[in-house]
Formats: structure tokens, C-alpha cells, sequence
């Protein structure tokens, strides 16, 4: 039994009958387990997780969630505009973002020959610039633009930005260059090329990155509020200091409800355009 | 396809151009209407201007102090608290996803037992992983405690629906086979559905990992730990010193995890 858990460890080495020696084959997996229990173990420490403690706080958590129903619907009038707000700064941070991604991504994409060292450098700022969360531009630009709704859609349009250009100059290096060779060599500018046969093979993947992009962005705008960039977290934030767990629960419910709906459009028109 | 067509003539045969064209007109005018309306740019004056320069000028220099410091304020914990949430969030998510899973599959449960859990795993997923964090914050108070299980909560989802559809490609037939080779119910599960299954699964957990560690940024707002409380703290005071450091940190981590991440996923899909 012992033996047999060593052997986990340390492959086994077989001797044959002609003397032949034969190893078993290496394997990481139990390496890797002990690793993750350890790591997870140390992680657990460092955080300070005790679940006991949540188990006998959770009648406060389920307390909080009994306030929030039923919600204040009379609070409706004050919930209309913020959330508005917010749906039209996802929508104009997705339409700026994108705009500027379509023409940038034929640019970036390997398969027309741009100037190749500009290409590398200005990917590798796409990457570093796309770490970085919505949250971080945005408290970035209310500091230095003032807060208000103007800050959360340049915040969204930098980080759609972002996104967007890798997914479509991804897709952009996968099309098929015969047809853009064929009019290049009737005489046809580069740029003309690219819009009459480059473009009509990614713009259905296109209009569905743009859909994806502002299917993220109206989930991640609900939390620009926070940081003073306008939107319906200005009003979460304020109702939840003060404890008005009704008005909260219709802020939330107006916010599922807001979000689930778009992401069922956004998915129903974006497997048409992907099946055509 | 007999008779032969000018140029003029082929060209009519097309889907007239102008609805085309009305449509991307009023979507124009909808975004110039909108930005009008929406947008105030009063705003913007000439302290924006000076902050915008200070901010550009300290950015380029990190406070080093920060990076150094090895107590429980500096960059390093903060980065260790970020990547530790992120972690265990990934692991607990993981133990509750893999059975829900399960129970979500076609192949493996019945309908009515598939239709109660597909609604479970929508219904966590509907709310904003924000909402969560207020929520622990509240219950277990500040701190990553609270952190770790908004992560968990968050990544059930995600990670549940991929690994449903990992599970509805199984192969039956080497279960079949192994069935036909007198197996065992536990040698069936060990040679016949864990081989098939354990790369994609690994694959989706280091990709969730992935973004839990972007994700847990954000945590920090509402005071769930992490670096989050700090970094906004941070930029609302105009320490751009700090701030520099702490995003210079970040987005080390972020592309040293993503390089592995992306490396890791590679390998598992191609087996190279």
C-alpha cells in the first residue's frame, strides 16, 4: 500500500526478461494536486477565510436580501434616469471605441504589410493598456476631467478600444486575401481593396464584436458610479449608505432586468449575423 | 446565363444601396443626438488641464518606496492579496461548478433536474458581480474575506457553462468499450470520463483565474480587498507617485499571469 503511494511519485522501473529496463511514463498530475492544496491552504491563511464566521453572519446577509423585497417601486421615477444614463454611455463608448477599432485593426493585422516594427509597438500597448479594468480609466478621468457621464464614456470607449481591435485583427489575419490580391491588381488603391473585399468578410463578425462589447460594458458601467463617472452607481452607492435596502433592491432589479434583457437581444442577433 | 450582360446591367441586378445607407445615417444622428444630450463637457476647464499634466509627470515617476516596501501596506502584499483572492475565489468557484455541471449536462441528468440548475446557474450569473461584494462586505465585513467569496460566486457561472459543454462532447463509446471490458463503475470514471474531461477543465479554470485577477481590482471599491481600495484611493488624492507604482504592479502581474495562462491553455489544447 505504502509502496504503491511512493510509486505515484517516483515512476517505477521494470526490468525485462532480457534485461531490457523500461520507466514508466512521467506524470506531473500529483505534483501539480499538492501544489494547488498547498498554495490554496497558505492562500486561505493569508486571507483570513472562515467560513464559520460567514455561516453564522449569513442571517445578516439574508437580512439584507429580505429588505431589498419587496422593492420601493415608488422609487421608480428616481431610478429612470440614472439607468438611462447609463445604457447611453455603454452605447456611445461601445460606437466611439469600435468606430476607432475597425479602421486601426486592418492596420494592426499582419496580412497587409503595414510598417511592422509601428505594428509591434503599438500591440504591445493594446496589451498593456487592456489589463487594466474600465474602473481604473474611468476614476483616472473623472479626477481630470471632472466626474459626470463624460468620464465613464471615454473610460469604456478607451477599454472597448482595447478589446475590440484584438478580436477583430484576429479575425482579420484569418480571411481569405484572394479576392483583395484580384483588385489590387486591376489598379485599385490599398484602401479601396480593403473596404470592397477585406471588410465584407469580417463585417459580420464585426457587428458581433460590437454587440459583445456593449453586452460587457453595460454590465461594467453599472459600477462607474462608484468612482464619480455617472451612471446608476452614483445612485447604488448613496441608497446603500443610507441603509434604504427597498430602494436598492428596485435599483438592482431595474439593473438585472435592464442587463438580462440586452444580453438575450445581443445573443439572439448575434447568431443570426454568425450564421448569416 | 446565356445572353451576356453589360456592366450597367449587372450592376442593376443588385440589392439597391440607400436602405443601407438611411440606416447608418440615423444611427449618426442618434450618436451626435445622444452625445448632446448626455454628455457635458462645461467640465472641463483649465484645473483639468493643470491636473492632467501633474498626473502625466508623476506617472512617470513610481514611488519606489511603495514597491520596496515588504509590510502589510506595500505594493507586494497588496499584489499577494489581489492574486491570493483571485486564487481561492478560482478554487471554491471550481469544487461547486464541476457538480453543477454535471447535474446542467443533457447526457448525464434527467430534464427536469437539468432545467432547475441551467436556472440556478442564470440566476447567479443575472446579478452584477459587484452587487455580491456589497452584499459579503455587509454580512462578513471588510476585507478579502468578503473578496473571495464574491470571486467564488462570480466564476460558478463562467465556469459552470463551459464545462457543461465540455461534458456534453463526452465520447460514449470508450465508456462503452470500457463497460465491454468488464470495468468497474470507479475504473470507468477514472480511465474513461477523467482523461476526456481534466484538460478542457483545467484549461477553463486557468482562464477564469485569469480574469479573476483583472476582476479583483474592481473588488477593492467596495471595500472587498485586494488592490482595488488603495489604487482609488490613491488616484482621488492625486498621489500619482503611488498610483504609478501600483499600476506599474498590476499590469506586471497581469501580463506575467496572462503569458503563462495563454502558454498553459496552448499546451493543453494541442498537447505539445
Amino acid at each position: 500500500m505504502l509502496e504503491d503511494i511512493i510509486h505515484i511519485f517516483f515512476p517505477r522501473t521494470y526490468t525485462l526478461s532480457n534485461g531490457k529496463e523500461v520507466k514508466e511514463k512521467f506524470n506531473y498530475t500529483p505534483y501539480v494536486t499538492i501544489a494547488v492544496i498547498i498554495i490554496t491552504y497558505a492562500a486561505l491563511k493569508f486571507c483570513k477565510v472562515d467560513i464559520g464566521y460567514f455561516i453564522r453572519r449569513f442571517d445578516k446577509f439574508a437580512e439584507i436580501v429580505k429588505a431589498m423585497i419587496p422593492p420601493n417601486w415608488s422609487f421608480w421615477s428616481e431610478v429612470k434616469k440614472p439607468m438611462i444614463d447609463t445604457i447611453v454611455m455603454s452605447v456611445l463608448g461601445t460606437a466611439f471605441g469600435c468606430a476607432l477599432a475597425l479602421p486601426l485593426s486592418f492596420y494592426l493585422s499582419n496580412n497587409f504589410h503595414f510598417n511592422k516594427y509601428y505594428m509591434a509597438f503599438h500591440r504591445g500597448l493594446l496589451s498593456v493598456l487592456r489589463t487594466l479594468p474600465t474602473m481604473v480609466y474611468a476614476s483616472l478621468l473623472s479626477v481630470v476631467i471632472g466626474s459626470g457621464a463624460l468620464a465613464g464614456t471615454i473610460a469604456i470607449a478607451i477599454f472597448t478600444y482595447t478589446i475590440a481591435v484584438k478580436m477583430l485583427y484576429e479575425q482579420i489575419e484569418t480571411i481569405d486575401m484572394g479576392p483583395y490580391e484580384a483588385m489590387e491588381s486591376t489598379g485599385a488603391k490599398r484602401v479601396q481593396c480593403m473596404i470592397d473585399t477585406a471588410y465584407p468578410q469580417v463585417r459580420g463578425f464585426f457587428w458581433s464584436t460590437v454587440l459583445y462589447c456593449f453586452e460587457t460594458n453595460v454590465r461594467s458601467a453599472a459600477i462607474l458610479g462608484y468612482v464619480g463617472a455617472g451612471g446608476i452607481g452614483v445612485i447604488i452607492n448613496a441608497q446603500l449608505s443610507w441603509r434604504n435596502y427597498a430602494n436598492a433592491g428596485l435599483i438592482l432589479f431595474v439593473l438585472v432586468l435592464t442587463v438580462v434583457a440586452i444580453e438575450t437581444a445581443s445573443r439572439m442577433i448575434r447568431r443570426k449575423l454568425v450564421q448569416g | 446565363m446565356s445572353e451576356k450582360l453589360t456592366v450597367e446591367q449587372q450592376y442593376k441586378k443588385y440589392p439597391p444601396l440607400w436602405p443601407r445607407y438611411v440606416i447608418e445615417f440615423i444611427g449618426v444622428l442618434l450618436i451626435i443626438y445622444l452625445t448632446n444630450d448626455t454628455l457635458t463637457f462645461s467640465k472641463i476647464n483649465e484645473k483639468g488641464w493643470l491636473i492632467a499634466r501633474s498626473a502625466f509627470t508623476g506617472l512617470l515617476k513610481p514611488n519606489w518606496n511603495l514597491v520596496f516596501d515588504t509590510s502589510s501596506v506595500g505594493l507586494g502584499n497588496m499584489l499577494l492579496e489581489t492574486l491570493a483572492i483571485a486564487f481561492l475565489g478560482t478554487v471554491i468557484g471550481t469544487i461547486f461548478a464541476i457538480p453543477l455541471a454535471f447535474l446542467c449536462s443533457r447526457n448525464i441528468a434527467p430534464k427536469w433536474v437539468n432545467g432547475i440548475c441551467l436556472t440556478l446557474v442564470s440566476f447567479i450569473r443575472a446579478f452584477p458581480s459587484f452587487m455580491y461584494a456589497i452584499m459579503f462586505v455587509k454580512a462578513v465585513g471588510t476585507g478579502a474575506f468578503a473578496g473571495v467569496l464574491t470571486m467564488a460566486i462570480g466564476s460558478i457561472g463562467m465556469l459552470a457553462k463551459l464545462i457543461v459543454e465540455a461534458i456534453e462532447d463526452l465520447n460514449p463509446g470508450i465508456i462503452e468499450a470500457l463497460d465491454a471490458a468488464g470495468c468497474s463503475a470507479f475504473e470507468k470514471i477514472r480511465f474513461g470520463i477523467i482523461p476526456q474531461l481534466s484538460s478542457n477543465i483545467v484549461s477553463t479554470v486557468v482562464y477564469r483565474l485569469d480574469i479573476n485577477v483583472k476582476n479583483a481590482t474592481v473588488l477593492g471599491l467596495v471595500g472587498a480587498g485586494g488592490i482595488g481600495a488603495s489604487l482609488i484611493q490613491a488616484i482621488g488624492r492625486g498621489d500619482w507617485g503611488s498610483t504609478s507604482s501600483m499600476l506599474l504592479g498590476l499590469i506586471v502581474m497581469v501580463l506575467i499571469l496572462e503569458y503563462f495562462s495563454t502558454r498553459m491553455r496552448k499546451k493543453l489544447a494541442t498537447g505539445e
